[in-house]
């Protein structure tokens, strides 16, 4: 049965595409599709390096190898660059990180976790000298991911001024906030000199593309962000011409594969301007790319539910989410 | 001492003496807006020039050194290309000084130009003079004329005619620009190679005492001489000195970059182009 991904909205099959089909029966497919995320990945957030160089994981299974491999991997080249933070900011972060990905793989709500950030530890605040700071951005205002969050507020006093939510967009980690997607990812800068919130951080982001918690995520809140995301940028790419091979000028920036692309130049200088902001050629490449990856691995399980253990397949029928409610019980009625 | 000064300074040793002309303008070209999906700008010049597609920009397979240690802000995507540089020209600590100076010439934008634009006369100016008093005394250019009216630009900001000339100096017409048009000069492999070869030319006629006077000798060779320790001289210094600060990249950082360029394992112009570029495409030959 080849599951279609429509009842999550139009487009998203497609959008699945632009991350390649793959079969998860099939261990050679898994390698070969696992490897190239991480592939990619690396290229883009400068760990490519450190991923040749690691040796091939000893797990039977080709998910967790790659993802252990490539982990290990972005750790290194985090351990190679300068600090971004403080270690008092980096430790603060770390168990937020930890206590979000916790409460959102609960939920089903790991792709954006929000907060009441005084329920977090130390309150989602670190000191510096005498003044109280906040560990993170505070990103609620409408953007590229939405159009703002209200809640869940400060029930308590913030002693660093926390008077939003925190909101988290973990799925497209390092690019987390809404509203700052232009240059670098802010979570590659999650990095002090003895802790390292930001592999936490890729950890929670690359999960989303094993099956058991791509199924356990609320896709209908992913894809609401995509569509958001989608037309926001949608006038920006239009602009952009599609590349053709033999014609193309050199430093000019793309369409290319459903990508951009800048023919003879730095991608990392290139971006799109729009009313929400800049935002820069690698970050929607990884954004589009996070995605697509996790409906083509959420179509993957689906299409084979019957690989997953027991427990896992209670609950895809105890979902939240009708779509997957609903293709669970077809695949067993097709039986 | 102004621009123009030095060019004339430059233009009156010649190319083909070891001066080398003032190759790179110290100057930011007009990059700031980094590649947009606006039309192209079509460079001002007598007739198109033929389209020429060299290698793609190298990526972290293609290059052995670090690419996360003292990089600073370096895009991650150009690394690789300062690396290869440092690699192939075996010169020890490259790789950052490059980052630095395409910094400050291009922001990192390889097409980069100065001489496009209608206020932009003088970059044209300059074209024209380092063509017109040199070319009696150089291998000819096919795309002089074009040159001439091209101004500068590029990764690390090279004024068109000298960088088509580059190499000249050291294998006379076996240079390997000399048929290509000036926008060539956009296509950050053969940027790399321009910059290659006059840093190492720097290196090794003039007296360079750190990593800071590079970038001296990149403007104007002669403030290496006579000149050291004017006005221009210090100024030059500091900011390129304050360059590497803002970019993140610590002078310091012996692993990286040494506290003195070495440039006695060059292995010569046409082994710098091959391994920058590879094989000369047919336009070339």
């Amino acid at each position: 049965m080849n599951p279609t991904m429509t009842c999550y909205g139009e487009g998203i099959d497609r959008l699945a595409d632009l991350a390649g089909d793959f079969s998860l029966r099939t261990p050679k497919d898994v390698r070969v599709w696992y490897g190239m995320q991480w592939q990619l990945l690396a290229e883009l957030l400068g760990f490519s390096q450190q991923l040749a160089a690691t040796p091939a994981s000893r797990s039977d299974d080709p998910i967790s190898a790659a993802r252990d491999a490539g982990l290990a991997a972005f750790e290194r080249s985090l351990q190679g660059g300068r600090p971004g933070v403080t270690d008092a900011q980096a430790r603060v972060q770390l168990a937020a990180l930890k206590s979000l990905g916790a409460a959102g793989r609960e939920s089903g709500e790991l792709w954006r976790a929000s907060a009441d950030p005084t329920t977090l530890p130390m309150g989602a605040c670190y000191s510096e000298g005498e003044q109280s700071l906040r560990a993170f951005y505070p990103d609620t205002a409408p953007a590229y991911f939405g159009e703002g969050w209200a809640g869940p507020r400060p029930r308590a006093g913030s002693a660093c001024g926390w008077q939003t939510p925190l909101v988290l967009h973990l799925g497209t980690f390092p690019w987390v906030y809404s509203a700052r997607l232009d240059g670098v990812g802010p979570g590659t800068r999650w990095a002090s000199a003895t802790t390292l919130p930001a592999v936490e951080g890729l950890r929670i982001a690359v999960s989303l593309m094993e099956p058991a918690t791509n199924l356990r995520q609320d896709a209908r809140q992913v894809a609401a962000i995509y569509q958001h995301f989608a037309e926001q940028t949608a006038p920006l790419v239009a602009r952009v011409q599609s590349f053709e091979s033999g014609r193309a000028e050199v430093g000019r920036l793309y369409r290319r594969g459903g990508f951009l692309h800048v023919h003879q130049g730095s991608l990392h200088v290139a971006g799109l301007d729009g009313p929400r902001g800049r935002i820069s050629a690698p970050a929607y490449n990884h954004v589009l790319r996070r995605f697509a990856c996790f409906f083509a691995v959420r179509r993957a399980a689906l299409r084979d539910l019957s690989l997953l253990p027991a427990d896992g397949q209670r609950l895809v029928r105890s979902s939240a989410d009708p779509c997957l409610r609903e293709h669970a019980e077809e695949v067993t009625r097709a039986r | 001492m102004n621009r123009s000064t030095w060019i004339n300074l430059a233009t009156a040793f010649g190319v083909t003496g070891v001066i080398g002309g003032a190759l790179f303008l110290s100057r930011r070209a007009s990059a700031s807006a980094g590649p947009v999906p606006a039309p192209g700008i079509t460079p001002p010049g007598p007739g198109p020039s033929p389209q020429i597609d060299l290698p793609p920009l190298p990526t972290a397979a293609d290059v052995n050194g670090d690419l996360t240690r003292n990089w600073g802000d370096t895009p991650l995507d150009l690394r690789p290309l300062f690396q290869l540089v440092e690699e192939i020209s075996r010169i020890f600590g490259a790789a950052r000084y490059l980052a630095i100076a395409a910094k400050r010439e291009s922001e990192f934008v390889t097409t980069a130009h100065n001489g496009n634009a209608a206020n932009e006369q003088d970059e044209r100016d300059d074209s024209l003079a380092a063509y017109t008093n040199n070319k009696d005394r150089n291998p000819p250019l096919r795309h002089g004329d074009q040159a001439a009216a091209f101004g500068s630009g590029g990764l690390f900001g090279a004024l068109a005619p000298y960088f088509l000339w580059t190499g000249v100096p050291e294998v006379g017409a076996k240079a390997p620009l000399l048929n290509a048009p000036p926008e060539i000069v956009f296509q950050p492999r053969a940027a790399a190679f321009g910059a290659a070869v006059y840093m190492q030319r720097i290196l090794k006629h003039y007296r360079v005492d750190d990593v800071a006077d590079i970038k001296v000798g990149w403007a104007n060779p002669g403030l290496l001489g006579a000149s050291r320790g004017g006005t221009k001289y210090n100024e030059v210094r500091a900011r390129f000195l304050a360059d590497a600060k803002v970019l993140g990249i610590d002078l310091t950082d012996a692993q990286t970059i040494p506290p003195k360029l070495d440039p006695s394992a060059w292995p010569g112009v046409h082994a710098v182009f091959a391994g920058l570029v590879g094989a000369p495409p047919k336009e070339l030959a």
